[in-house]
């Protein structure tokens, strides 16, 4: 029932609560910068202007990988918040993204192209850390699912203190916040044309947008795992934390310019190799 | 019985008959016939043992024992023969040693063992029969109309198809008799048979770089050859016998087998092509492009990890429950290898040695299950061996024929295959898919032996795995963004492909997809029965219901991309790219320069060369994985007896 409930919750609910997120995130964005900002809703009114433009690209399937990679993000945080496999939902989640990166490539656009390659390089720099994260739960908690994991009595930020900076670490990447956003960002001022969504217009841009929502709220759930433990309390205690982890990538993306790939990539790998070592090895000593 | 003589045999006379038949179109005839027969016989035999309990035959040959003593000279004799024509002294050598061990133990302690079963048939060998009576006949059929190109393309090459053919036949021979074989001794016949057909094979335009090039695998194969005889001679002179059976049921007995299966796994892990004997395998490119699909997809290197397989009981961690010196080495030797050889695929651009490098990389995975030696590993190898068979063999078929119609293998110049050669470019990004990305195969297994190394206890294994594999994402995403680019308006270079290339190909896609969508199937029906044999309880790393999510997300994306991506639409070019300026969009990506020139704008992919130098990966995976054999053999020869 409890998988029911998420399952159907994630798919229902999460554009709305993601809409809002991205409303909030640009209207805190906004005063950092002195600015007054959006209205809170604007995300939404942006992606409902966008689907009501005229579809056309610059091929025809571009549309349907950008369809893909809506689909399979949604699957993927399905699965996480119906209790599924946490490991099946990493590799679901890796196929959504190599979706939006053939999108990106299928338009053989030079600064699409530059953007999408980035976006690979952003994926293979956060997956060990993200795996070490799948490992370390199920080193911790005896089970890969996300229901066991979040019912075992003693939170998992308490064993996995290190593995969780690592996460917050490679959050940026994930959430595409400056300094990591490489692939395509909302700050104009470090952009090159817009990266990997430069072809991307009218309802096919809409779909990219709508699936950030979904996976910003999903990345959000993964920070909440690390508190959750069944009791209604550890909920709003994950609540409050994802909320604040969120409030913290947006002051980084405030508060850095892009760095190099080169940069993103090293720190990402030594940050899983370091941390993720020094955590693990407590379990097989 | 029948049906595995048959497998054996007939293979055996087909390359006796290809050898004297001159004509083109008899060849195609005999070639196709002999290998529908050959894949009919393999599933004959799936029918009649896949789910069974082991079968082992007696077949008492006095005769084939004295064939094989003959073959393994022949052999020798054969190769200290040209390599004192090419001045390879080390191989003259190596044979040498080899032949004396070899006759010193037949005509000396072996005559006093019995060996009680010659023979025998188990799920795992006809799991192996299927690869190589159905992936392996394909790859002859597809090699007909390949070579008849290959000689118009390389016409300074001597025509040697007769013997190409004869050579490709006795490998399938030779392959069926390493899965079949209970007898050790019977064993390292049909072993070194692979190694000399390779050796072949390889030099087979008899260029410098040939020639050197297929030296390089013999003298590689020939030492762990060596280690495979002496391993016989030991096991024969310390516990009286040459089963392999028998050496596994010692070794999960308790009797100090460390040492004799340390020099079997050494062996395997040669033909293997693990570190520090990869270079055997990526040097082995320079043969014409079916010899590479069948080396890598359904003979030679898969004989090393089906041997490392059937050790995995005696030396993984179930023997006794405690750790064992043997294990621990195959497991880091090829935890190693897998990193070292994904990361140096991110740096190659050359298709076919991306390819190399993964099928390295993903035996390394298979080496390291099996010195892992549970029962969730060695399901994760199983599987590994499956699917990479299908996917590999479907890749090289599509880059050979690629290559064939573009006039390049490098990865940079398949920009635009989706355009160009629409339907092979599909195949392309089925093979790769299958290769590397969920709901496929490949990444159910490696999920799989992710579960099954963090279950080890051995953590360098886990962290070797965790950047290994997104290294593994990255090169293969790079390379299905290449040909998925849709550039320029429709050409077709497709129409001279011939059709035993398209019948392979669409064969070999076919099984790809196929084991994707039926893998639930196939593991609860065939491969967890087997593993019951084995082991005293069987544990999954994946429960059978996400195994059946997946099968539907393949099931999902076959029928979503297959119906979407159809060829009219995908020539449709609505608008021109955004260049900066004025663009140019007909049929190029190019824009308007200042003097109004047309300048094409290209893009490259990332190669990472700075960072991931080939050789200098190469050489600190040379360095450490030396250095573990060593100390694993050194640790053997001290500890074994009690360990």
């Amino acid at each position: 029932m409890a998988s029911v409930i998420g399952f159907l919750g994630f798919v229902i609910f999460a554009p709305v609560a993601g809409a809002l997120l991205a409303g909030i995130d640009r209207r805190i964005t906004a005063r950092m910068q002195g600015r007054v900002g959006p209205p809170i809703l604007q995300p939404y009114y942006d992606v409902r202007k966008l689907i009501e433009k005229d579809d056309r690209s610059v091929n025809a399937v571009q549309g349907v990988y950008v369809a893909m990679y809506l689909m399979f993000a949604i699957i993927a945080g399905a699965i996480f918040f119906s209790g599924g496999n946490f490991l099946l939902c990493i590799f679901v989640l890796t196929l959504s993204s190599l979706f939006f990166i053939i999108a990106g490539y299928s338009t053989r656009s030079p600064y699409a192209e530059a953007g999408a390659a980035r976006e690979m390089l952003q994926v293979m720099a956060y997956e060990p850390m993200v795996l070490l994260v799948a490992i370390g739960f199920y080193l911790a908690s005896g089970s890969f699912d996300v229901s066991a994991i979040a019912t075992t009595g003693s939170p998992m930020i308490f064993s996995l203190p290190l593995v969780f900076l690592g996460f917050v670490y490679v959050l940026t990447i994930k959430l595409r916040k400056s300094p990591f956003d490489l692939s395509t960002s909302h700050h104009a001022h470090q952009e090159l044309v817009k990266g990997i969504t430069t072809e991307m217009s009218g309802r096919t841009l809409a779909m990219v947008e709508v699936t950030h929502w979904y996976e910003n709220i999903f990345f959000l759930g993964w920070v909440a795992l690390f508190f959750v433990t069944g009791s209604g309390a550890s909920i709003a205690l994950a609540i409050v934390v994802a909320a604040v982890i969120y409030f913290l990538e947006i002051l980084i993306d405030n508060n850095f310019a892009r760095v190099k790939w080169s940069a993103m990539f090293e720190s990402a790998w030594l940050v899983a190799l370091v941390l993720g070592f020094v955590n693990l090895i407590v379990f097989y000593i | 019985m029948g049906t595995l003589s048959f497998l054996i045999l007939f293979p055996l006379i087909v390359a006796g008959v290809l050898l004297v038949v001159r004509n083109d179109r008899a060849r195609g005839v005999i070639v196709t016939v002999s290998a529908v027969a050959i894949a009919a016989g393999s599933i004959a035999l799936a029918v009649q043992y896949l789910t069974g309990s082991a079968v082992h035959f007696e077949f008492e040959s006095e005769a084939v024992s004295l064939a094989a003593l003959g073959i393994d000279l022949l052999i020798s004799l054969f190769i200290i023969f040209v390599g004192l024509k090419h001045k390879q002294y080390l191989a003259v050598a190596l044979a040498a040693i080899q032949a004396a061990i070899v006759v010193w133990f037949d005509l000396g302690p072996a005559h006093a063992i019995v060996v009680e079963n010659n023979l025998y048939v188990d799920t795992l060998s006809v799991i192996m029969a299927l690869i190589i009576g159905i992936i392996g006949s394909g790859i002859c059929v597809y090699a007909i109309g390949y070579m008849r190109d290959f000689a118009q393309h390389h016409a300074d090459v001597p025509d040697r198809r007769p013997m190409f053919f004869a050579v490709m036949f006795l490998f399938l021979s030779a392959m069926f008799g390493v899965v079949f074989s209970n007898n050790l001794s019977w064993l390292f016949t049909a072993w070194e048979v692979t190694t000399v057909c390779s050796f072949l094979l390889i030099g087979y335009t008899r260029t410098p770089e040939a020639t050197n090039n297929a030296f390089l695998q013999i003298v590689m194969n020939l030492a762990g050859g060596l280690g495979f005889a002496i391993a016989i001679a030991w096991i024969g002179t310390q516990f009286g016998t040459l089963e392999l059976s028998g050496l596994i049921s010692l070794g999960l007995s308790g009797a100090a087998t460390v040492v004799p299966v340390l020099l079997l796994a050494f062996a395997a892990m040669t033909k293997a092509a693990q570190m520090p004997f990869h270079t055997w395998l990526l040097g082995a490119m320079v043969a014409p492009t079916p010899t590479s699909a069948l080396l890598h997809s359904s003979t030679m290197v898969k004989a090393g990890v089906f041997l490392l397989l059937k050790l995995s009981p005696v030396l993984g961690l179930s023997l006794a429950g405690h750790w064992n010196v043997a294990g621990i080495t195959v497991q880091l030797v090829g935890g190693v290898t897998f990193l070292m050889c994904s990361l140096a695929a991110i740096t190659q651009s050359n298709a076919k040695r991306v390819l190399a490098y993964s099928t390295i990389a993903n035996l390394g995975l298979i080496t390291a299950c099996a010195g892992i030696g549970t029962s969730e590993a060695v399901w994760a190898a199983i599987f590994l061996i499956i699917f990479h068979a299908a996917a590999k063999s479907l890749l090289f078929l599509c880059v050979g024929t690629a290559e064939h119609h573009i006039g390049s293998r490098d990865i940079e110049d398949m920009d635009g295959l989706f355009t160009s050669m629409p339907s092979l470019a599909r195949f392309m990004v089925i093979g790769i898919a299958g290769m590397f990305i969920a709901p496929f195969g490949m990444l159910v297994s490696k999920w799989a032996a992710l579960g099954a190394f963090v279950d080890s206890g051995n953590i360098i294994l886990v962290f070797l795995l965790v950047f290994g594999s997104a290294a593994t994402f990255f090169f293969w995403a790079k390379w299905l963004a290449k040909v998925t680019a849709i550039a320029g308006p429709a050409s077709d270079l497709e129409a001279s492909i011939r059709t035993e290339e398209w019948a392979s190909i669409a064969l070999m896609a076919l099984l790809t997809v196929l084991a994707a969508v039926a893998f639930p199937l196939i593991s609860s029906a065939v491969v967890v029965p087997y593993l019951g044999e084995i082991f005293p309880a069987v544990s999954l790393a994946i429960s059978q219901g996400n195994l059946m999510i997946m099968a539907a997300m393949a099931a999902l994306l076959a029928i979503i991309l297959g119906s979407t991506l159809g060829r009219a639409r995908a020539s449709k070019r609505d608008l021109p790219v955004y260049m900066g300026g004025v663009g140019i969009s007909e049929g190029v990506t190019a824009f308007s320069g200042s003097l109004g020139d047309a300048t094409p704008a290209s893009t490259r992919n990332w190669y990472l060369e700075s960072y991931l130098g080939e050789g200098r990966l190469s050489r600190i995976g040379t360095v450490v994985s030396v250095v573990l054999l060593i100390c694993g053999l050194a640790a053997a020869l001290i500890f074994g007896s009690v360990m």
